[in-house]
């Protein structure tokens, strides 16, 4: 960094103005909503923000207001935020993080929502290109965030079991988003009748969200979270794409309740730790 | 504010610590390890591999491998490329070649109440059976930004355990037989050597020897500067020292906490408490499989 740069930085960074990302003052009692990109989480956010505001219907600014994301509001904002804080983000597991909501979704479908969201649109005809990018992905190429797996991962072999750490599905929330969002209200310890959360549900539906996102010209694709309830990688995703993904990951995707459609087991060796189980 | 002024100042002259946020580059490799298993040993030896012509000490080793917590990013910036650096820190997608050390638990936590006390951030007499309930929930001045033992350790082989660029080393096989273990990091790194020069390294490396080293040259070196000397910073470097000095519930404490992680690395529980252990959430080699086409 340049000296300039750096100066510029230090004025931000003493008015506040600059955005917090690792310098966050993190308190006990903030909650954070973490998923790895792409796994739904516009909608689900619209929905947990309209727990925390009953009235009026949350909008794209309110939903910033609400449940900021750690680079997407300067500091001076987050300090003046009223406790307890919501706030969200992409990290992998952060061990400051005491209250955790973890958004988790079929990496077959993130897949899809990550190559859609490339600058140049392409289609998903099993090319050298897609497969390229079905390499990167699985490796995290691109990602600062790390891989899906290692995402998902750092978080359940840390936090899977902690009382505070609360795993949603997108394809549980679609499927039954009322009852999913009251874990969310207990979790967050918001007293909602079912009453309350039909409301939240009924203010948040997908082709609000949709609306509002083209009304702000951004580009984001929920025909494909749509789509994915019910399999929306079955029918788009090319079966090398579906093998590759399903090499990397299989073991952690059935934890999560994803079937493997690849049965070739044989293809896989599945790692042991024996060389660790010997005792010392 | 003075202490944001401190921060700004130190930014701007390049002088504030790495720490977790520093450059990275695809050639870097890094030692990485919860504090207090058995890293500056490695250091050394790592040293003392890729360096065989000069010998390592206090005084040289943060420009051979130098340490994020303790260096400015400036300082990072300046090490010769490829750079193998130290760390203390959690899970970083960043990292993509780790050399990961990992300790008994029973006898890092031992290890690592010394140390709070050498370095003042607890306080001398804090009583031991308060300190391991916060040493579990990682809830100590130092740990805040690291994460607990288990969730240190976790973070790190849920993600990477058994990817070619991670390389799992047991601070007790280290001490068994460090020759066999310093092989298989000096294949890592791509280094050619012989079984002679690697007990030359082990040798220079060894406990003994650092310690001498450390009664003459602890004033100059970063991160014994200025601090008590009366607790050495170069420890027992035995294993198994918990079997003595640990309280019996603090050994089931331990135990009830990171049992079956344990069991997994290989360390043989003590527990003579009947209570079932919590399974983990994914047990290690459900994280990932390896395809066939990617073993060596």
């Amino acid at each position: 960094m340049s000296v300039i740069r750096r100066l510029a930085y230090g004025i931000k960074h003493i008015l506040e103005l600059d955005e917090p990302r690792h310098h966050l003052a993190i308190y006990p009692d903030d909650t954070f909503v973490v998923s790895f990109p792409g796994s739904g989480n516009t909608w689900t956010l619209f929905l947990i923000a309209n727990l925390l505001q009953p009235e009026p219907r949350v909008t794209l600014p309110d939903l910033k207001r609400l449940i900021p994301a750690i680079d997407g509001q300067p500091r001076k904002f987050f300090r003046a935020m009223p406790r307890p804080r919501v706030i969200r983000h992409h990290e992998s597991f952060h061990p400051q993080y005491k209250n955790v909501i973890y958004i988790v979704r079929d990496p077959r479908d993130v897949l899809i929502s990550a190559y859609h969201s490339l600058p140049e649109r392409t289609d998903l005809d099993g090319g050298d290109r897609l497969m390229s990018f079905v390499a990167e992905f699985v490796a995290g190429a691109r990602s600062p965030v790390g891989s899906w797996g290692e995402n998902v991962a750092s978080w359940l072999a840390t936090r899977g079991n902690a009382p505070r750490f609360l795993l949603l599905r997108f394809e549980d929330m679609w499927s039954e988003t009322v009852g999913e969002l009251d874990k969310v209200a207990r979790f967050l310890g918001i007293q909602a009748t079912s009453g309350h959360l039909a409301e939240a549900v009924n203010r948040s539906p997908a082709d609000h969200v949709r609306r509002l996102e083209q009304k702000t010209a951004r580009k984001i694709d929920l025909d494909s979270s749509r789509s994915s309830a019910e399999g929306g990688w079955r029918t788009t995703l090319p079966k090398a794409a579906v093998s590759e993904i399903e090499s990397a990951w299989g073991p952690l995707m059935s934890r999560l309740g994803y079937e493997l459609c690849d049965t070739a087991a044989a293809k896989y060796h599945t790692v042991a730790v024996t060389e660790l189980d010997r005792d010392l | 504010m003075i202490h944001e002024l401190e921060y700004v100042l130190n930014q701007i002259l390049g002088r504030d610590l790495a720490e977790r946020y520093f450059k990275t580059f695809a050639d870097d490799t890094f030692l990485v390890s919860f504090p207090r298993s058995g890293n500056t040993w490695t250091r050394f030896l790592i040293g003392n591999l890729v360096r065989p012509h000069e010998s390592i000490t206090f005084l040289n080793i943060e420009k051979v491998i130098p340490d994020t917590s303790a260096l400015s990013n400036r300082y990072l910036e300046r090490i010769p490329r490829p750079r193998i650096i130290k760390s203390h820190q959690f899970f970083d997608a960043r990292y993509k070649k780790v050399i990961y050390i990992v300790r008994d638990p029973r006898d890092v936590v031992l290890s690592y109440y010394n140390f709070q006390r050498k370095y003042g951030e607890i306080d001398d007499q804090y009583p031991l059976e308060q300190y391991i309930p916060r040493f579990l929930a990682g809830d100590l001045p130092g740990l805040i930004g690291w994460g607990s033992w288990g969730e240190h350790v976790l973070s790190w082989l849920a993600t990477r355990h058994n990817s070619p660029g991670f390389l799992l080393l047991r601070y007790e096989a280290m001490l068994a037989d460090p020759i066999c273990e310093l092989g298989k990091v000096a294949k890592f790194l791509g280094v050619v050597t012989t079984t002679e020069a690697l007990a030359g390294v082990v040798e220079r490396s060894s406990a003994d020897n650092m310690r001498k080293m450390e009664k003459t040259q602890s004033d100059k070196w970063v991160v014994t500067q200025g601090r008590r000397k009366d607790i050495p910073f170069v420890g027992k470097a035995t294993r198994g020292g918990w079997h003595s000095l640990l309280p019996e519930n603090a050994i089931d404490e331990i135990e009830a906490a990171w049992g079956p992680l344990m069991k997994t690395l290989g360390y043989k529980l003590a527990r003579r408490s009947s209570a079932a252990l919590e399974p983990p959430y994914i047990r290690l080699q459900n994280s990932y499989r390896v395809p066939i086409r990617q073993q060596v």
